[in-house]
């Protein structure tokens, strides 16, 4: 097997007493989805917070594509190829749909250290390629008749769609997707899950989802990853998961489980 | 040394009352009032009033100073600001109190017009003699004024203590400092909980101001210091823990009164330490709390910024973009054609003020930094270019002169070399702090321009008795600026490069970068933003615009004064910035000429008692922000494309209009 482009091995993170996560593992391999699902309170952000950098872990180790990025920045770990969104949407309320891909793939580019030629007006002008890059990311995830609004006047759904699509524009190998459907009704998750459909088919991206509509994740996944109170409970294809009597008890309850059921918060 | 002890004992008692008081109200409400200083300046010239011209014994004056003024003061300024900024982003609750904090003074010194010089014998809870006690036992001598700062600050704390940990009262308090939200819904009124916080709140800073009074001279001038210092012990309690708030208090106090025991005699030291005690403590919190480093409170969503806020309808492009522009610099290149010489010359500072107002729209507009030292960088660059020009020493060392010139460095080569020294100065004091949270970088930057406003501007060479260094104008390109429309038109064109070089970076990608870490750090951070590079960017650039406008602002004045540079005077250039709007270029040119002409205007037709009503004025301007959070230019902006908006939809050309 090829080298994963994304390893974390033994992640633990507590809050003051409160072990949020307790050594878990995730690898992820290129182009594939692995979904993380589980309960409330079973540490799923947290652990996206690992990874992209916004939490550092008390122990345990992340690699990006070979690259010990444990202690890096999220700034750094964005140009090594992560992206991610946010389960309560982190939108940049003073831009247009189409600036906020557009700053993101300015970035990229490294534009973003340009002070002279800004000041000099140059700093308009969009750089070669730029455009049409932009414009066929909007119309791949069906953001055209959206894209000159102010975000603050698109729709909870479409915002979603929005963040991937800027997740999208700083052109990731993986993006860490947090609850992208939280908040939607049946029509918004069909568009959200054909965004991401229509994102892997074209862009050849590895995701990691957090979701808890379990029939999404079992359809869209290549592997699926239990977390129940910071622990990796099961792991392995859709299918296995599916039958797994101890995510039916993490999820549903059962008898040996019930003592433990009161999740936090 | 007993002595000094106990005066270290009595400074940090009064710091303690009054930065519990502070945190009391920060933690019910979640804003940190700026305007705290003022609150206790206010109190203590009230009491003053009662006392002295009215005559009231000391009793009576402090019982309706504290039990019925305060009170009623706290419970108005609650109802009218505080109550609506709890919900406000932390921009617009900074702006605010800071409006309050210029306002405040202005209003007091209109209402009691004998506050508007220093009174320096200021009568305090003791009976003038004041009576002194020698305890022999201790080797110290003690005065009336000092016995009641003691007894003030025990009762204070072990009341506080008492009312918090055993009443009611306090378990409600204790709650919604806990988390307002569950208070909330478990029956606590929240709102009646926030308003009890700012009456004891503003009674503690009244106390304190009385307290203090008699010990620093009742001066709005002297207050900063009391703010400051109650700021730092506020941060080492996190701005929440009232134990530790009350220790940090007093470990400032003591190292401020132990350390004149070791400080040479005389010398900037000797007077320019006492002020340099809060930043110290503040940078020494900043290091050793990591907690510190991360913005812990969020901004309340329910204040839905994003939901209330609608945004502005499309600008206008193409040749209509560039009309407003055109007419802002015709009618300023026209000012010397239809006003007089004396009026071109008020319209000049005005000029150069606009100019050093831009830094404001950088590092607060366009940054989202809340800075409170940007007169501070303004006056690094005016005295740096005056000791240039002037081949003056600089710290007592002389520049070398390898110019040709007699009597120092050419003039435009001075102001170059001012604005560049502000730069490295600014990111010092960035980089010290950028780490820390929005609010905790207001604090920081303001304890850094106090000190070096006591450590640096106070030094005689740059004083020079408070007359400062002359300057003269420049001549070069064989033109000479010594003419007053000449040099007026020298300014209007280095505003009018300088605000063209502001609205390209805003819209080029530095302008969107920033404005995605304005809305959201964390999402830009994971789209690779470099934050605290771009940020310390941004506060470079400012630097710049600051050092080159104080130089610009001191050469059109004839001399470069700290006088000019004051702390105080920043907040009023910061709140009259703000009431138009800290992200347009023009609204600071408007609020640079104003600031010149509108003083000028009331001395020349209106009897000197107003003269404080144009800082009320700003002061009042900087307030509405919190119902207005963007400034009033940008409303008036608004209002005309929403009605061309109108307009244009009522003409059947132009359908498919986003409704605004």
């Amino acid at each position: 097997m090829t080298e994963p482009l994304l390893d974390a091995r033994g992640i633990a993170v507590s809050f003051g007493g409160v072990d949020a996560l307790a050594g878990v593992d995730l690898t992820v391999a290129a182009t594939s989805i692995v979904g993380l699902v589980g309960p409330n309170g079973a540490g799923k952000t947290t652990l996206f917070g690992v990874l992209s950098g916004l939490l550092s872990p008390r122990r345990g180790r992340v690699e990006l594509a070979g690259v010990d990025v444990t202690g890096a920045t999220p700034q750094r770990r964005a140009r090594l190829g992560l992206a991610r969104t946010f389960q309560r949407l982190e939108l940049f309320d003073e831009l247009t749909v189409r600036d906020h891909l557009v700053v993101a793939r300015r970035i990229r580019e490294g534009r973003d250290r340009t002070l002279l030629r800004d000041l000099a007006g140059l700093g308009r002008r969009p750089s070669p390629g730029e455009r049409d890059a932009v414009d066929a990311l909007l119309d791949l995830l069906d953001l055209g008749d959206v894209a000159n609004q102010p975000v603050p006047l698109v729709p909870l759904g479409t915002g979603r769609i929005v963040e991937l699509a800027r997740a999208l524009a700083t052109e990731p190998r993986v993006v860490l997707l947090d609850e992208p459907t939280s908040g939607l009704d049946v029509h918004e998750t069909e568009r959200v899950a054909a965004a991401l459909r229509a994102a892997r088919a074209d862009r050849g991206v590895a995701f990691v989802l957090v979701e808890h509509d379990v029939e999404l994740v079992l359809e869209l996944c290549d592997d699926v990853t239990v977390l129940d109170f910071g622990r990796v409970i099961a792991h392995g294809p859709p299918a296995e998961i599916r039958a797994s009597a101890e995510v039916q008890a993490a999820y549903l309850g059962t008898a040996s489980s019930a003592s433990t059921a009161e999740t936090p918060r | 040394m007993q002595g000094y002890v106990l005066a270290g004992l009595v400074l940090g008692s009064i710091y303690a009352i009054s930065a519990l008081g502070l945190v009391l109200t920060y933690s019910s409400s979640r804003v940190i009032n700026f305007a705290h200083g003022a609150t206790a300046y206010t109190v203590a010239v009230f009491f003053h009033w009662l006392n002295q011209v009215q005559g009231w014994s000391i009793p009576a004056s402090a019982a309706v100073s504290l039990l019925v003024f305060s009170p009623l003061l706290g419970l108005a300024l609650w109802g009218i600001l505080f109550r609506h900024l709890t919900h406000s982003p932390p921009d617009v609750r900074f702006l605010a109190t800071v409006g309050l904090w210029v306002a405040l003074p202005a209003g007091v010194q209109l209402a009691f017009p004998f506050s508007q010089g220093q009174i320096l014998q200021s009568q305090g809870f003791a009976r003038v003699p004041v009576a002194i006690y020698h305890l022999d036992w201790l080797g110290v001598s003690i005065n009336a004024n000092q016995v009641a700062v003691l007894i003030g600050g025990a009762v204070v704390v072990v009341g506080l203590s008492a009312l918090l940990r055993a009443t009611p009262v306090g378990l409600a308090t204790r709650a919604t400092v806990d988390s307002p939200r569950t208070a909330e819904i478990s029956g606590i009124n929240t709102t009646m909980v926030s308003a009890g916080s700012w009456i004891v709140g503003t009674a503690l800073a009244g106390l304190a101001g009385i307290l203090l009074a008699p010990i620093l001279g009742l001066s709005n001038g002297e207050f900063t210091l009391l703010l400051v210092a109650s700021f730092a012990a506020a941060v080492v309690g996190r701005l929440t823990s009232l134990p530790l708030t009350f220790l940090g208090a007093m470990v400032i106090g003591l190292i401020q009164g132990i350390a004149v025991d070791y400080l040479p005699s005389h010398g900037v030291l000797s007077t320019g330490f006492r002020p340099s005690v809060p930043f110290i403590v503040m940078l020494g919190c900043l290091l050793l709390y990591p907690g510190l480093r991360r913005e812990r409170f969020e901004v309340d969503r329910r204040a839905g910024a994003r939901a209330r806020e609608v945004p502005p309808p499309p600008p206008l492009r193409g040749w209509r973009a560039a009309i407003g522009p055109l007419a802002v610099a015709v009618a300023l290149f026209s000012v010397p054609l239809w006003l007089s010489t004396f009026w071109v010359g008020v319209v000049s500072q005005g000029a150069a003020l606009a100019i050093l107002f831009l830094t404001f729209t950088i590092v607060t507009g366009e940054g989202g930094m809340l800075s409170l030292c940007q007169a501070t960088l303004a006056g690094v660059g005016a005295l740096t270019t005056a000791s240039l020009a002037t081949h003056s020493p600089i710290f007592g060392w002389l520049v070398p002169n390898p110019f040709s010139s007699a009597t120092g460095w050419p003039i435009g080569l001075a102001v170059l070399a001012g604005a560049l020294v502000a730069v490295p100065i600014g990111l010092l004091v960035a980089s010290l702090s950028l780490r820390l949270g929005d609010v905790y970088l207001a604090l920081a930057t303001l304890a850094f321009a106090l000190l070096i406003e006591q450590l640096v501007f106070a030094r005689p060479e740059f004083d020079n008795f408070g007359a400062g260094i002359s300057l003269g104008r420049p001549i070069f390109l064989g033109i000479n600026f010594s003419d007053p429309a000449t040099f007026f038109v020298l300014l209007a064109a280095i505003f009018c490069v300088l605000a063209v070089l502001t609205v390209n970076l805003r819209r080029a990608t530095t302008g969107l970068v920033l404005a995605s870490m304005r809305s959201s750090e964390q999402a830009a951070a994971t789209i690779g933003v470099r934050i605290v590079r771009s940020k310390l960017l941004t506060f470079g650039v400012s630097s710049f615009i600051a050092g080159l406008g104080g130089a610009l602002f001191a050469i059109t004045i004839g001399r470069a004064s700290p006088d000019s540079f004051e702390v105080l005077i920043g907040i009023v250039w910061l709140a009259i910035v703000a009431s138009f709007g800290t992200r347009s270029v023009l609204a600071a040119l408007i609020a640079g000429i104003l600031f010149a002409v509108v003083p000028q205007l009331f001395s020349e037709h209106l009897p000197t008692s107003w003269a404080m009503v144009p800082t009320l004025l700003f002061g009042l301007g900087a307030i509405r922000l919190a119902i207005n959070p963007r400034g009033s230019l940008f409303d008036i902006q608004h209002s005309v494309r929403v009605l061309r908006l109108r307009r244009a939809r009522r003409s059947p050309t132009l359908e498919g209009q986003a409704p605004a």
